[in-house]
């Protein structure tokens, strides 16, 4: 039983920057949920919160009712990057993720999810010698070796092209099904939200607040084609555009509202100022 | 590269090598302070029949390591306090950049005042010589360790002391080594200095001895001896390095 509760987390730099302000997100046991937006809006830092990579300035992170102070045994991660240790075989990259298991059970575990994720015969390869797709799918190996409750994802496809990322989206929830683990992860990428997330929270910028969350009833495995499946994708748009359209307190709302006034003439200006021009209209 | 191409690299002084002996033997150029090759595997084979050599050879290669061995440790030890600890870098760093100015032969009489003409300030010279280049190496390695692969560690739940031994400690490896390599040079560089401020055996002492004897035949097979022992200690620290740094992705052309 895994239940991750972030309350109020609010970060602002030492620079005076704030990031998030008043963020809650719950994730219940076994559940995957999407933390949706675009860039700025502090996504990546929650996640960083979460990780216990960096400290919030506000609020609280629990696990369980358990306080989260630093990293946790029982959290793990998957970065943007599949960042292996280069010095370090596939097989002993694996392994790193579970150095607190015994000996016996750790190797078990290592040749046994090589061959779920795809690469049994890689284990004395080294990183470079695979693709970054090959990578990734060492990375998530690494991350689920521990059992971890909570799983991580930073955008973790991000950087690999749609037959790559298609393929791990189904990695992904083959190995969750199997190990059950409360998935919080990062994304910017619609399809890719409905795709695997249970409840997608939007998030807006400047700073990052939730906008809204929305859950996605989409019976598992889930059909891209199917009109259920645009009409959830559709609603998304929905709640994003309405967060670019809100004003953002404590900055100049000129922007904002020029940007929703084209919007409403359904003349999205390529003029109108950058950062809250949506990239899916 | 394919078999045999490295024969290539021989070409030119083994050809000077025939040359040269052809000129001599044949009256058009005097061998007296340019011995032909024939005259130094004479030379070479007398001093290796005296035990002299050998008592060289010996009495540079014990200096050359144990210098080495003491500035390379020290190095190495002050290089990753000062990169791993930002306070010990700023009281430590700058007196060490300001004796690195200082260049390592002007030390010489200083260290004949206080440690006397023998063992000990020559150890000390090699050593100083040594301590620079791996110092630096390693202190710059720790601190540009990638950010990125530290917090990997500290997701997956490593102490401070598992990052060091896990993550900095293998990423600065072949920065550490290429220090190494250098830093063996220059102690075959300052057990030459050492040895040419006085002694009364080495290789650096058989260099003196043929300039003021007027043999420039000991003075070559000496040079010849620094090339091959430098090359060789080299190559046996590659080769130890090779298993560790087997995981990087270089398309060094092996020479």
């Amino acid at each position: 039983m895994t239940r991750l509760t972030v309350r109020g987390i609010g970060k602002t730099y030492a620079d005076g920057t704030e990031a998030l302000r008043g963020v809650d997100v719950h994730a219940a046991d076994g559940e995957i949920v999407a933390i949706l937006g675009g860039s700025g809006c502090g996504k990546t830092t929650l996640l960083r919160l979460i990780a216990g990579l960096d400290e919030a300035t506000a609020g609280s992170i629990t696990v369980d009712g358990q306080p989260l102070t630093g990293t946790h045994a029982a959290v793990s991660a998957v970065f943007q990057e599949p960042r292996l240790l280069p010095w370090l075989t596939t097989g002993a990259n694996i392994a790193f993720g579970g150095r607190s298991l015994a000996k016996a059970e750790r190797e078990a575990r290592v040749d046994s999810l090589l061959h779920r994720v795809g690469l049994g015969g890689y284990a004395a390869r080294w990183p470079r010698e695979l693709s970054g797709g090959q990578q990734q799918r060492i990375a998530i190996a690494r991350a689920l070796i521990g059992h971890p409750g909570v799983l991580l994802l930073d955008e973790p496809f991000s950087a690999l092209d749609p037959f790559t990322r298609a393929s791990l989206h189904e990695l992904l929830l083959d190995l969750w099904r199997e190990l059950r683990p409360t998935v919080l992860m990062v994304t910017h990428d619609i399809e890719e939200a409905v795709v695997l997330a249970d409840r997608i929270v939007v998030m807006r910028p400047h700073p990052g607040r939730v906008q809204e969350t929305l859950s996605v009833d989409l019976p598992r495995p889930r059909d891209r084609l199917a009109p259920a499946f645009d009409l959830t994708k559709r609603n998304v748009l929905r709640a994003i555009n309405r967060s670019l359209a809100a004003p953002s307190p404590g900055t100049t709302t000129a922007a904002a509202r020029a940007t929703a006034d084209a919007r409403r003439h359904g003349t999205e200006s390529r003029a109108a100022p950058g950062p809250v021009t949506s990239p899916w209209v | 590269m394919r078999r045999g191409t490295w024969a290539v690299g021989l070409v030119i002084p083994v050809g000077l090598a025939i040359v040269w002996e052809f000129a001599v033997r044949n009256g058009l150029a005097p061998g007296r302070l340019m011995p032909p090759p024939s005259q130094l595997a004479r030379t070479a084979w007398s001093l290796a029949r005296s035990g002299e050599l050998q008592t060289h050879i010996l009495a540079t290669m014990t200096r050359v390591l144990l210098g080495f061995a003491i500035g390379a440790t020290a190095g190495t030890l002050l290089g990753m306090l000062n990169g791993a600890n930002v306070w010990a870098a700023r009281l430590l760093d700058p007196s060490i950049q300001a004796l690195r100015a200082i260049p390592s032969i002007a030390w010489v009489p200083l260290f004949i005042l206080w440690l006397g003409i023998f063992e000990t300030s020559k150890l000390t010279l090699i050593a100083l010589g040594v301590f620079f280049p791996v110092y630096l190496g390693i202190f710059s390695a720790v601190q540009s360790v990638d950010r990125k692969l530290i917090e990997v560690g500290r997701v997956f739940g490593l102490s401070r002391t598992g990052i060091a031994l896990l993550i900095t400690w293998p990423a600065v490896m072949p920065t550490w080594i290429a220090s190494l390599r250098t830093g063996l040079g220059l102690g075959f560089m300052f057990v030459v200095a050492a040895e040419l401020m006085g002694a009364s055996e080495g290789l650096g002492y058989l260099l003196l001895d043929g300039q003021q004897m007027g043999r420039a035949d000991s003075i070559l097979v000496a040079m010849i001896i620094f090339a091959l022992l430098g090359k060789a200690c080299d190559s046996v620290l590659v080769a130890l390095s090779r298993p560790v740094l087997r995981w990087q992705d270089t398309n060094r052309v092996r020479l």
